[in-house]
């Protein structure tokens, strides 16, 4: 989506960075807007996001195209309520299309209990400038302070976020009583929620 | 995770962090349902909810994109109605005979609730209603919303006629014997406001006060809590919220 050559200079990459994110915007106030070109051009910068966010929580290629065509619908209808004031437009679009794949895989009679093989993994890293739209001072605290936790507490609070999970399916995955789980995601919560507002 | 976990773990022992757990996903079932009560009911929670939504948001930088195929040209087919099919193939959707476009905007639940909620600013304290500036309703858009039940069941279709100020639902079969479905407005940034009672049987119809249909706005939440009959006596959901969607401009 951004497209910057790893050996640009920091600010130039900023730079980058700094245009798509201007560039989405436009796209998304534009949608509300009903322009059918701007639609076009956000589906273009955003799908791959979008998708891979469907991808992992369905764990099925076929529901996270759907829930991706659903996401899409939901995206057109309700552009016209972005605030650009309240959120970055890549938080505001994957947090339609996570909870969206979360309803699709709610609504599911057969659930899977382990995470899904071949999705690309997910780093567990602070995101360089480059690949990122939302780099900001607080996503360094946020990163911050999830390091500051017991590796469990952190592990099961970010396969909740990543994976949409309930608390049975995690304490499933990790074959600990369901107490147990409660006990390391609310403390690690606990924890977490004083590194932040420290 | 290589230490034996202790078998009792009880809750009483833990810090209370349900607006975080929330805000994750991780509640399901009576304790879900529990949590989007609280949202609906408490600001303070709310606003806990939305703060570490904010918080978790960070993560998305790091979800890894995976190339997408190319369904812009099946998803513009769908603005007009005419993928109602492909809509229809995701199993969460019960695609609503009398209006089948409404289905594509429905949304579950907490997920859509917490949409908006994440959207809008919740410390802006609900608006005072306004005796001197009327809303002018008679020529407002209609409004539909797609309300979703927590547990199983089929969404209900609500439709906001605002020339008319009157709200119909489809049939909801939400309440039991011995409780009232209730329907509640949330408008974005505000506290609930009972709408009306549903009909035990087949849909509703209700003609909304004046004040109530200024509630009536794209963005705003319903909801249905179940009452005791007759419904709750105090002015806000009492019982579990037991289905919630967002109201869509048409």
């Amino acid at each position: 989506m951004i497209d910057s050559a790893p050996r640009h200079p920091a600010s130039a990459v900023a730079e980058t960075a700094d245009a798509a994110r201007v560039r989405l915007v436009e796209a998304l106030i534009r949608t509300g807007e009903e322009d059918r070109a701007a639609f076009r051009d956000l589906y273009s910068l955003t799908s791959a996001k979008l998708f891979g966010i469907c991808y992992r929580i369905c764990g099925e290629r076929q529901a996270a195209e759907d829930v991706l065509h659903d996401v899409y619908l939901t995206i057109w209808k309700r552009a016209g309520a972005y605030e650009p004031a309240r959120a970055s437009p890549i938080t505001w679009l994957a947090t339609i299309a996570r909870n969206r794949a979360i309803d699709w895989q709610r609504a599911q009679t057969v659930r899977r209990s382990t995470p899904i093989e071949d999705a690309p993994p997910i780093l567990d890293t602070a995101p360089l400038v480059s690949e990122t739209m939302l780099e900001d001072e607080a996503s360094h605290q946020l990163h911050a302070c999830l390091d500051s936790l017991e590796e469990r507490q952190r592990a099961a609070i970010r396969t909740a976020f990543f994976d949409g999970v309930t608390y049975a399916e995690l304490a499933e995955r990790e074959a600990v009583p369901l107490g147990t789980m409660k006990s390391w995601v609310r403390r690690g919560l606990a924890r977490l929620k004083a590194c932040l507002e420290g | 995770m290589s230490d034996v976990p202790p078998s009792d773990v009880h809750d009483d022992d833990l810090p209370d962090m349900t607006a975080g757990e929330f805000a994750l996903g991780l509640l399901d079932g009576d304790a879900g349902a529990a949590a989007t009560r609280r949202v609906l009911a408490e600001p303070a929670f709310a606003r806990s909810v939305e703060a570490w939504r904010l918080h978790f948001a960070q993560l998305f930088a790091q979800w890894p994109e995976m190339p997408a195929p190319d369904l812009f040209a099946r998803i513009e087919r769908s603005l007009h109605g005419s993928g109602a099919a492909t809509v229809a193939t995701l199993p969460v959707r019960t695609p609503s005979k009398l209006w089948p476009g409404i289905a594509a905007l429905s949304s579950l639940a907490a997920a859509a609730l917490l949409v908006v909620l994440f959207t809008r600013p919740l410390a802006v304290p609900p608006r005072p209603q306004a005796p001197a500036t009327p809303r002018v309703v008679e020529t407002g858009p209609t409004l539909v919303a797609s309300i979703t039940p927590t547990a199983k069941g089929a969404p209900v279709t609500v439709v906001y006629n605002a020339g008319a100020g009157s709200l119909r639902l489809t049939e909801a079969s939400l309440a039991d014997a011995k409780r009232t479905a209730e329907l509640w407005v949330i408008p974005a940034g505000g506290t609930p406001h009972s709408l009306g009672l549903l009909a035990a049987h087949g849909g509703t119809a209700l003609t909304l006060t004046a004040e109530n249909r200024a509630r009536i706005t794209a963005g705003a939440t319903l909801a249905v809590s179940l009452e005791p009959i007759g419904g709750s006596t105090t002015g806000l959901p009492t019982g579990p919220v037991v289905a919630t969607g967002a109201l869509s401009r048409v």
